[in-house]
């Protein structure tokens, strides 16, 4: 646990050192913004009883324009200081926040493709965004303010062991002192019960999208009252505690401002003291208290600071265990693919997600370029899975997929595909344009060979209806086209692809007969120069000469299965 | 008339107002006691300065002490009364969230929201609220009553002085005005540029495997941080300009406390013959100086708390369709009344009308349903299947029309397109179906006839295995036989199934509607099924075309 929250921290300063140039300029402007508001405030109190004295004729002479000079400076530099510490920080955050996407994405890349799929749910995936967007607070709203106040403290303690005794920089010292312990005290005690917060407010949402999603059932079986009453209660608790320790939060700013206006009070006191005993001046007997009562602004954004450490560092374990590959995984994948057009085969695979409950029986298959291999199987049976298994994104349960003599887990992703194209049922393309979509590397491809591939899918009508043509956005996950021609965008994009091994699953499914009879005898000849495997619950449509097998059914029948299975 | 967010927003509070009191004299009592610190601290100096035999030591640190314990205690009292304040809105909201759901009923809540949406709303936008209630309406009684305290103390102290403050602030809701449009347009275009930024970025991890299998992962890496940069560039060139509104407002209260300094500093040198300036003493020189900062202090939290504004208006505008109150005026003959036949439902002339649609959802239709038949309803997507059966179950009340309900009619099964397993073990979702605790043996049996027993290989547990929200480990078919299961447990006759088959492939649905039908003419049940699909009209006794029927 403890050293868990000493990687997390080495992170956060990993990611944040890259821009630290940006991060030390806006911390060190932060703190000319609170010296200068002290500055102003204990000059002006200076000034005054100065005046004052040398008005009542106690003070010789009195040079009024130095000062009043000084006050101006600091009335105006403090306003440029922060107007330019908050550009030159959101600056520094906005280039770390690319640095974060950029360092994410390829931590996501690295990672094996079903780890990804456990991912797959929106929820998870926004919250990581949101966990990217909680990071920034680390530099700036948590080490910022610790650095400003450290520095505006040590400037104020020099001034005041240069102007009086030093009880006078032992106040102060006190004063900070006492201020991070009531901040780090509340911030304790605020985030003591944060991680069962977080808890609770997961289980209310599984609660919450019970009684929504399953209102139907509910009213149907006089549940539903019920179970309001029970969500009511449940998240009034919650409510309650959230309250609690929100509140703790909103206590701390009153509690360490009373505390900087004591010590005010205290220093006040001391320097009337000093000054009646005739150890320090009146101006700036009265100097030392303003000086003090500054400070107020700078301690008062401690506790926020501890109070956010919690939270941030939250984020960053959970970006962490995201963005850090394991290093074993990156060890095993480094082979290059075999050359050429390596031979796709398995030798007794079971495919499945769990030992105790594998999806089939063991398969072996070899591919040959010229017969395309169609597998058909009930729904249920691990069609998909044997598609994800045979391009090395899902691991067997048993035996080996193998292209030529290598197995394919053991081949670096990249190098996998580009062997492997690989087309499953559903995809999420990206949000981009049409021309992005088939050709990815931009100028790989002429324009003609980009029409010549929608033709033979039967889409390039629909594209040059489109007044932008190749230039049309497809918008996210492709919403923008239909099912049908979104799979028929992915199909025309393989072809471009054009790599030795095909896998399809189930491409013609969302099309209707007549198109479906078109994309076939188009694509028929090109599907027939490659090693094709293809799942589908409808092989009637294919051609009769394609090879046929039925995916064997695991359990007590499979044995039978795997040894009558036509060898192919 | 529909009131606007700010409005719909200050309703919520009116309930709970006595907290707004309550911060309300928090703030005044901490303005006194600042008011009167300032006055001690001026007072000990003066004395100390000119009268020294006058200054009484003990006064001044007790009378300190007191004095500060009561405006931080005040001030504590004001951001607690802010935090009760929003714990109790957001309480009430959220408890008439649950009961609006409820009565809204499930046919009208998805034409609002889908669930994913509307825990968002209950969760994330409801805890937005915290911030306007918390802080940004104490700040706002503060950023009018403390500058006015203060300014009030000051102009007869020393009315010079308090001209100064007042002009520094040239009028405090015009400055509001430029806080406010500064911060409302910051906070609208750095979200949306976020917004687009999150949206690209989160459509490449979507698509990763996409992108992994076309073998651009490094390209697309470069393209998120280019694009990262080139958001970065944009929105810096807008928050350049619209940080200024906060300089301008930092700028005017930093010049005004050196202002007051100066001319505090030059009356006392007596460098000023002009109005107070004669009169002025150390007292009411440094009592001003020290009131000064004070008098701005106010208005820079209220900035602060401006975007906690803007948030809560988005969060209101999400939320107030959701709390409106569900519309009970429905004619006195649309009741459900006693069937006065053998029938056991029977919808009369019935029309639906969903608010801000045109086009009825359901207009005039009638149907008799017999106990033991079979119904299809069948029509093109948008012909009103989904309403007619809502209508049925009672979700909904009719616009226009009569329902009349059988006793028997009251209990009914539901299955919809997924039929809704709730998070927990299948023995905790078969339970559902009744009051009473339901024996393993019968649980078994129902699962058996459903058509998926309990030692198929998706429930390794058996009843203990863990089903939820993501239907872990079963399929779209076994998650409905799951659902029959439950009907026949709770032993209920009417079944009505909304698109129970739709999101399954054909094999699956065949198998499924051979079990459902055996199952129906076995025990007696009156299945009334909302699909287009034909292999349901096939094996239905009766069935009505809703577009047909509308047309004719």
């Amino acid at each position: 646990m403890h050293k868990d929250w000493r990687c997390d921290l080495h992170f956060v300063r990993t990611v944040f050192r890259q821009r630290r140039f940006w991060y030390w300029g806006a911390w060190a402007l932060l703190a000319l913004t609170w010296i200068a508001g002290i500055v102003l405030l204990a000059l002006s109190g200076w000034f005054i009883t100065a005046t004052a004295l040398a008005g009542a004729g106690v003070l010789a002479t009195l040079d009024l324009y130095v000062p009043s000079g000084g006050i101006r400076t600091a009335a105006i530099s403090r306003t440029l200081a922060r107007y330019s510490e908050r550009v030159v920080s959101h600056e520094a955050v906005l280039r770390s926040l690319a640095d974060l996407r950029s360092r994410t994405f390829a931590g996501l890349a690295a990672r094996p493709a079903h780890w990804i799929r456990t991912y797959r749910s929106g929820d998870l995936q926004t919250r990581l965004t949101g966990d990217i967007d909680t990071l920034d607070a680390m530099p700036l709203r948590v080490v910022g303010p610790i650095v400003a106040a450290v520095l505006s403290l040590l400037i104020t303690l020099t001034l005041a062991l240069w102007l009086a005794p030093w009880p006078a920089a032992a106040l102060l010292v006190a004063a900070g002192g006492l201020t991070l312990l009531v901040s780090l005290l509340l911030a304790w005690l605020g985030q003591r019960h944060s991680r069962e917060l977080v808890q609770a407010r997961a289980n209310e949402r599984i609660a919450l999208s019970d009684y929504i999603g399953g209102l139907a059932e509910l009213i149907a079986f006089q549940r539903a009252a019920e179970t309001e009453q029970a969500l009511r209660a449940r998240h009034a608790d919650h409510a309650r505690r959230l309250t609690r320790q929100e509140s703790v939060g909103a206590l701390a700013d009153p509690v360490v401002q009373a505390a900087v206006a004591v010590s005010s009070l205290l220093m006040l006191l001391l320097a009337l003291h000093w000054y009646m005993q005739g150890l320090i001046s009146g101006p700036v007997a009265v100097l030392l208290p303003l000086m003090t009562l500054g400070l107020g602004e700078v301690l008062g954004s401690l506790p926020g600071a501890w109070w956010r450490t919690g939270e941030s560092l939250e984020a960053a374990q959970r970006v962490r265990h995201i963005v850090e590959a394991s290093p074993d995984r990156q060890g095993k994948a480094g082979y290059p693919a075999p050359d050429g057009s390596p031979r796709l085969s398995t030798q007794g695979l079971v495919i499945g997600f769990e030992s105790h409950r594998p999806l089939s029986a063991p398969l072996d298959l070899a591919l040959e370029p010229g017969m395309p291999l169609v597998v058909t199987a009930p729904s249920g049976r691990g069609k998909s899975t044997l598609l994800d298994t045979l391009a090395g994104e899902q691991p067997t349960l048993a035996g080996s997929v193998l292209l030529d003599a290598t197995a394919i887990e053991r081949i670096d992703p990249d190098q996998r595909y580009a062997r492997i194209s690989y087309l499953p049922q559903s995809v999420h393309l990206p949000d981009a344009r049409i021309r992005d979509i088939l050709a990815p590397e931009r100028g790989s491809h002429p324009d003609e060979a980009l029409w010549d591939a929608l033709h033979r899918v039967d889409l390039a009508s629909r594209v040059a209806s489109s007044s932008e043509g190749l230039d049309t956005r497809i918008g996210e996950g492709g919403r923008r086209l239909s099912g049908g021609q979104r799979q028929r965008l992915a199909l025309a994009a393989l072809t471009l692809q054009d790599r030795p091994i095909v896998l399809l699953d189930e491409p013609f499914s969302g099309l209707d007969l007549s198109t479906q009879r078109r994309v076939l005898e188009s694509l028929q000849p090109w599907l027939e120069q490659r090693q094709c495997v293809l799942v589908t619950h409808a092989p009637e449509m294919l051609p009769v000469h394609w090879q046929r097998r039925s995916l064997p059914r695991a359990g007590t029948d499979s044995r039978s299965a795997a040894k009558g299975g036509e060898s192919p | 008339m529909k009131p606007t967010a700010r409005e719909w927003l200050r309703q919520r509070a009116h309930p709970h107002r006595h907290w707004l009191w309550l911060s309300a004299a928090g703030s005044l009592i901490a303005a006194g006691a600042t008011i009167g610190v300032a006055g001690i601290i001026a007072l000990a100096v003066h004395r100390a300065l000119f009268e020294p035999d006058r200054l009484d030591w003990t006064a001044v640190l007790l009378g300190g002490l007191g004095l500060i314990g009561l405006r931080y205690a005040a001030q504590a009292l004001r951001d607690l009364a802010g935090q009760r304040l929003a714990h109790d809105v957001k309480g009430r909201l959220r408890r008439e969230l649950l009961r609006r759901a409820r009565e809204t009923g499930p046919a009208r809540l998805a034409t609002q929201a889908t669930t994913g949406e509307w825990i968002e709303r209950f969760q994330a936008r409801g805890e937005d609220l915290t911030g306007y209630y918390a802080r940004y309406l104490p700040a706002m009684q503060a950023v009018i009553l403390i500058p006015l305290a203060i300014l009030i103390t000051v102009f007869w102290l020393d009315w010079l002085a308090g001209l100064l403050l007042l002009f520094a602030a040239p009028l405090i809701p015009a400055f509001m005005a430029i806080v406010g449009m500064g911060a409302e347009q910051i906070h609208r275009q750095q979200q949306e540029e976020e917004d687009r930024l999150a949206g690209h970025f989160l459509d490449r991890i979507r698509a990763l495997d996409w992108l992994r299998r076309a073998r651009v992962l490094d390209a697309t890496e470069a393209e998120v941080v280019e694009r990262s940069h080139q958001q970065r560039r944009l929105t810096m060139r807008t928050l350049r300009v619209a940080f200024l509104s906060s300089a301008v407002m930092e700028f005017f209260s930093a010049v005004a406390i050196g202002m007051v300094a100066i001319y505090v500093g030059f009356a006392l040198f007596g460098a000023l013959d002009y109005g107070p300036a004669v009169d002025l003493t150390l007292f009411t020189g440094l009592f001003v100086l020290l009131l000064a900062p004070e008098y701005f202090l106010p208005l820079r939290e209220f900035a602060q708390s401006y975007h906690d504004r803007a948030g809560a208006l988005a969060a209101a505008e999400a939320l107030a369709p959701l709390a409106e109150p569900v519309s009970t005026a429905a004619p006195d003959d649309a009741r459900p009344q006693a069937a006065p036949s053998e029938d056991l439902l029977v919808l009369e002339e019935v029309s639906v009308h969903y608010p801000g649609q045109t086009e009825p959802a359901l207009a005039r239709t009638t149907l008799a349903i017999q106990p033991g038949e079979s119904i299809a309803i069948t029509g093109p997507s948008g012909a009103g299947k989904s309403t007619l059966l809502a209508l049925c179950a009672g979700f909904l009340v009719p616009d226009g029309g009569r329902v009349h309900r059988h006793a028997d009619a009251q209990h009914f099964v539901w299955i919809g397109q997924d039929a809704h397993l709730f998070h927990g073990t299948l023995r905790e979702n078969l339970q559902l179906a009744r009051g009473d605790t339901i024996p393993d043996a019968e649980m078994a049996n129902a699962l058996g006839q459903a058509g998926l027993p309990l030692q198929a290989a998706e429930l390794p547990d058996g009843l203990d295995t863990a089903i939820g929200e993501q239907r872990r480990g079963l399929s779209g078919g076994q998650a409905q036989r799951v659902a029959i299961a439950r009907g026949l447990l709770s032993a209920h006759r009417l079944w009505l199934l909304d698109e129970p088959t739709s999101a399954l492939d054909h094999e699956t649905e065949h198998a499924l509607l051979d079990t459902l039908f055996e199952l129906a003419h076995r025990h007696r049940l009156t299945l009334v099924v909302a699909s287009h699909e034909a292999a349901v009209r096939r094996r239905c006794q009766r069935i009505l075309a809703l577009g047909d029927a509308r047309d004719a």
